[in-house]
């Protein structure tokens, strides 16, 4: 580790001759401001004045040699390396917790090409997507990434995690998206993935270094795939008195292939407290929005078929307006002060499972949560909203609004919830996150996710970085 | 801004990052220190004793553009420029600002403007309409005025000009100097006040918000309530619309794009009228900058030219290169201010500066005079 002002030094200056002096700062403020992503638990920790591990190095490489050479400099003095998008992730998978190189990837911001033929963008991974998203929207075209995090998150930041958007139901999850990409390995080479992300040759290895979180390496560049702006988008909602019926609606518009742009389906907690405070809608029961887009007529068609399958199932026709609402406000949920906050103790402990388990799930979690952490009045809501055609994700989350002030206390229990939560995730056949990626949170959790296949991953990340420089910490890797 | 509301602001945005895809210094330096929420992030620690204020986080704070992005993009109207000027107030009365911003406090104290040592020149008349020059139309774009008071008179307006080189106020208040600030604001409203002027135009998007919204919410100052304010570029828009300004066509035919000026996210109502009135004058439609309209970014022009040149010199070069790479070769803005800097620095990009007041002044139908 760095432990001498004069290591420090050493170290500085050969990453200032990499990147340039203006490119590595050593600021008190620039380690503060790096030493938390969106995780509530290094928020929390700042907020109750604590300090935490900071990096000893911020370094903002401009291109994927630099990079290279940087990866050459931490191997060499066996320092971490943590790369940073947009620091938007929700799980610590950002937080330099044993210090080390912060290596901020938002100099790459540029569009290297647009295809308008076959409909792709090639940029470099620091871009924010909303950047992006004009960019493309400027050609007619759309990035379909809509992620509640666009506004703040990098391109990068959206493959290394395995990112979904609000209309991956229709379009996909960002990794879905993807035809091919650029990637600095730890040890230093600069790979390049296959052109195209469908074929025959071989094993689909590119995969690898999707969900790995920068623990395989950086994510430099990306091609990914576009369509065209909607002609016509349809927004409507409905309102089921039944949770079950409410699912199984869902269920029947995917397995028979309607393709929603999206369904959003609020519980009943949600739809009185999260729905009402941002939209204003009174409502008692589960509010769903679903969407429909592309050609006006088919996309009608598809709504009035999907609005048949609600009808059968007893949900009351809301009308179009408090779909378009939706649409229209669908990240205003993220915005303070209406969005989960701080001093307020919240985690999304969001999953994904197949129909048959979903609903079944949903109850056991809650009951986990609600009964295991009564004395807390934890409150927990949810809201399923990237369907497949083979079962959907539940966007669960838990919140205390009068945590305990002293900080180890409050870790300690946003822990126990969060371990309550995905003892029954697991146990009712759940994944423990289907989009927010592992991070730091959910690290603990691997082991038992993967059982038996688990060590043969620890075997590809001592292949593929045998000094353990790569975000040590995180996917359940260690240093 | 009271101390409670800059804790409360703060404490919104700093861990918040919904505007981070249009903050302007974030977008020029790539730190995430310099974004709107690492800023808050500093004055929050400050505040929870996890950093001190010495040159660093100062840097740090006095490293806003104070140019409304953020409150612009804002869904809830969190006002976070305001709680950083705040900010920037309590580090100035420690005396932990940087020197600079004194010695522009000094300036705006003994002339009214840190351009020139020269005091403001009183109205002389009185009149209905007035006419605020400001400091940036006096010395910096002068070019500006007599242009737009060719076109005005066109439209049948003969203003009263008043504030001639003396700052609107922005520039104190957003270093931090609310008193300084006070000051030039109480002289701008008893100079318009002894103009008996019941409607006031301005030349720039910056002049409108400072008089609309700044005086009163930074400074506690009331804008009259009998005095009507609009900026000079929609007023002749809407001149046009309804033929009282007629315009004739430019045979030049060099491939341009308008600049929305600094401080134009803050006055979104006018990001139509000059394109509309360039339609009137050009034969083609303007090529749009990239970062256009609702996300428009500025130029070097607010208070960091003085803290942070480098910085407003990266914004201005960021404009000239988002207007190169739009084809254009001809840049028209009408704030007095951004057209400074743009001309600074644009030949290096092969790119010609014109205010749009005196493209439009030329292109005066002689029928209107």
């Amino acid at each position: 580790m760095i432990d001498t002002q004069f290591l420090m030094e050493m170290i500085r200056s050969e990453l200032a001759e990499i990147v340039g002096l203006d490119y590595v700062s050593t600021k008190e403020s620039d380690k503060l401001v790096y030493s938390s992503d969106w995780a509530w638990m290094p928020q929390m920790w700042l907020d109750r004045g604590q300090p935490l591990k900071t990096p000893d190095f911020i370094v903002h490489p401009g291109s994927a040699p630099e990079i290279s050479e940087i990866m050459e400099v931490a191997n060499k003095y066996r320092i971490p390396v943590v790369p940073w998008g947009g620091g938007s992730g929700t799980q610590g998978g950002a937080l330099p917790i044993f210090g080390g190189i912060l290596l901020d990837t938002k100099r790459m911001n540029k569009i290297i090409a647009i295809d308008e033929k076959s409909l792709t963008v090639t940029a470099q991974a620091g871009i924010i997507i909303s950047e992006l998203e004009w960019a493309v929207n400027e050609k007619g075209l759309m990035f379909p990434h809509y992620a509640a995090s666009s506004n703040c998150a990098t391109l990068g930041g959206a493959l290394a995690p395995r990112g979904t958007g609000t209309i991956s139901t229709k379009y996909g999850k960002a990794e879905d998206m993807l035809l091919s990409m650029q990637i600095v390995l730890p040890t230093g080479e600069i790979i390049r993935t296959p052109p195209v992300p469908k074929h025959a040759a071989g094993p689909d290895w590119f995969r690898l270094f999707l969900g790995a979180e920068g623990t395989f390496g950086v994510i430099t560049e990306a091609t990914v795939r576009l369509d065209y702006l909607p002609e016509a988008r349809l927004m409507r909602a409905v309102l089921f008195d039944d949770l079950g019926k409410a699912l199984e609606a869902g269920r029947l518009i995917m397995t028979r292939r309607l393709d929603p742009l999206v369904i959003r389906l609020y519980d009943h907690h949600s739809t009185a407290t999260q729905v009402k405070k941002i939209l204003g809608y009174d409502y008692h029961g589960a509010y769903v929005v679903i969407g429909f887009d592309g050609d006006p007529d088919i996309a009608a068609l598809q709504e009035k078929k999907a609005l048949q399958i609600c009808a059968e199932l007893g949900a009351q026709d809301l009308g179009r307006e408090p779909g378009e609402r939706w649409w229209d406000h669908r990240y205003d949920f993220y915005y303070p002060p209406k969005s989960l906050k701080l001093p307020w103790m919240y985690g999304t402990t969001e999953t994904v499972a197949t129909f048959d388990k979903i609903e079944p799930l949903y109850w056991a979690e809650k009951r986990a949560v609600e009964e295991g952490f009564a004395e807390h009045n934890v409150q927990f809501i949810g809201h399923f909203s990237h369907w497949f055609h083979w079962g959907v994700m539940l966007y669960s989350r838990f919140i205390i609004e009068e945590p305990p002030q002293d900080a180890v206390e409050a870790l300690r229990l946003h822990n126990r919830v969060w371990n309550a939560a995905m003892q029954a995730v697991i146990a009712n056949g759940g994944m423990i996150n289907e989009h927010h990626g592992v991070g730091l949170k959910l690290s603990r959790y691997m082991r038992r996710q993967y059982g038996e296949a688990w060590p043969l991953l620890v075997k590809i990340k001592k292949t593929i970085d045998p000094n353990g420089i790569m975000n040590p910490g995180k996917t359940g890797f260690g240093f | 801004m009271p101390i409670e509301n800059v804790i409360l602001t703060t404490d919104l945005c700093r861990y918040c990052l919904m505007c981070r895809h249009v903050a302007p210094v974030e977008h020029v330096t790539h730190r995430e220190t310099l974004s709107p929420h690492g800023i808050a992030l500093v004055i929050a620690s400050v505040r929870r004793g996890l950093l001190e204020w010495n040159e660093d986080s100062v840097d740090v704070v006095y490293g806003a553009s104070d140019n409304g992005n953020s409150r612009a993009h804002c869904v809830f109207d969190n006002p976070l420029p305001e709680a950083i000027a705040a900010a920037r107030s309590e580090i100035a009365a420690q005396g932990l600002a940087p020197a600079s911003a004194y010695q522009v406090d000094a300036a705006l104290q003994a002339w009214g403007t840190p351009f020139a040592q020269q005091l403001p020149e009183r109205a002389e008349r009185k009149g209905e309409v007035a006419l605020f020059v400001g400091d940036e139309a006096r010395y910096l774009w002068p070019q500006a005025l007599p242009a737009a008071l060719q076109l005005l008179q066109a439209a049948g307006v003969d203003p009263v000009l008043i504030g001639q080189g003396r700052s609107n106020g922005f520039i104190p208040s957003s270093l931090g100097f609310p008193g300084t600030a006070q000051e030039i604001a109480r002289a701008n409203l008893a100079e318009l006040e002894a103009s008996g002027a019941n409607r006031m135009l301005v030349l720039s998007p910056g002049d409108y918000f400072t008089f609309h919204q700044l005086y009163d919410e930074r400074l506690g100052i009331q804008w009259p309530e009998d005095v009507e304010l609009e900026e000079v570029t929609p007023f002749l828009a809407r001149q046009l619309e309804g033929g009282g300004l007629r315009l004739k066509r430019s045979v030049d035919q060099t491939p341009y794009a308008y600049v929305d000026p600094t401080h134009a996210v803050r006055a979104p109502a006018r990001h139509a009228a000059p394109r509309l009135l360039l339609s009137a004058v050009m034969q083609d439609k303007p090529r749009e900058l990239f970062w256009r309209k609702e996300r428009g970014h500025p130029v070097g022009s607010t208070a960091l030219q003085f803290t942070h040149p480098h910085i407003a010199g990266q914004l201005t070069l960021a404009r000239l290169e988002d207007a190169q790479s739009s084809g254009a070769r001809w840049l028209l803005s009408d704030d007095p201010g951004t057209l400074s800097k743009l001309e600074g620095l644009a030949q290096g990009f092969g790119l010609r500066v014109q205010g749009l007041f005196e493209l439009l002044a030329e292109q005066l139908d002689d029928q209107t005079i």
